[in-house]
């Protein structure tokens, strides 16, 4: 299994978990964060803003899912047809074992 | 190294929070999320909740209806906790076994997931320690 952490747009936050949802990717958490990335912030004359909200959606998958809910994030995340920055990123890392807490099985 | 995350009922905190000291981890990281989880399929676990809260509701019109049945059946986001605990690999089994214990309701959906994530290092700041030692 693996988690999915993808850091995007508060404005395209509904529009990614509905197609998760619809793509069969229905559990995740959203989180609202604030961060700066690669361009080190917006400048606007002598202000720069380095704390931009983003929210970060979190959902553990199957690793045979992958490419999938790549896809759906990607697609949807993006500003236009060729994305612009601050679209976002996302990060993957390996989940080890996961727990239902209501029926205490193992596994997703 | 590992990293337990647990997603909890925000009312279990407190339970979570005791559970967690009474297995060794005192250590931890709160965060206040939101999420949903897997579809309820089959209506007849929410249909005694449902009964309850559309009692409680004020209006009794379409709308209310349709909240609360939202909220039950997992299609809306709705608030939770997010623990972040640093565990030794051999506590791992003690400590998932604790939030379970804490956080189990007669409800059977909405209790929550647990994550066992692998760390690569940890370091404490005051001492530079790094490894199983930061812990």
């Amino acid at each position: 299994m693996i988690m999915v952490r993808a850091i995007v747009r508060p404005d395209k936050k509904e529009v990614v978990l509905d197609e998760l949802s619809s793509a069969g990717f229905h559990a995740a958490t959203v989180v609202d964060v604030v961060g700066r990335g690669k361009q080190k912030g917006i400048k606007f004359g002598d202000v720069i803003y380095d704390e931009i909200p983003k929210s970060l959606i979190m959902l553990v998958i199957h690793d045979e899912d992958k490419e999938d809910v790549l896809d759906v994030i990607i697609r949807h995340a993006k500003t236009g047809e060729a994305g612009a920055f601050g679209d976002g990123k996302i990060f993957i890392s390996s989940t080890d074992e996961v727990y239902t807490v209501s029926s205490g099985v193992a596994g997703l | 190294m590992k990293e337990i995350i647990a997603v909890v009922r925000i009312n279990k905190v407190s339970a979570t929070k005791k559970a967690l000291v009474q297995v060794g981890a005192a250590g931890f990281t709160a965060l206040k999320v939101m999420g949903r989880g897997r579809l309820v399929e089959d209506k007849a676990v929410i249909a005694e909740r449902r009964a309850t809260l559309l009692a409680l509701a004020q209006k009794d019109d379409y709308n209310t209806e349709k909240l609360i049945t939202k909220f039950l059946d997992g299609t809306r986001l709705f608030p939770r906790r997010m623990f972040t605990v640093l565990a030794h690999d051999e506590d791992v089994p003690k400590i998932v076994a604790a939030i379970i214990e804490a956080n189990k309701t007669d409800y059977n959906v909405g209790d929550g997931k647990i994550f066992v994530l692998p760390v690569l290092d940890a370091v404490r700041v005051r001492t530079k320690e790094s490894g199983d030692a930061a812990i």
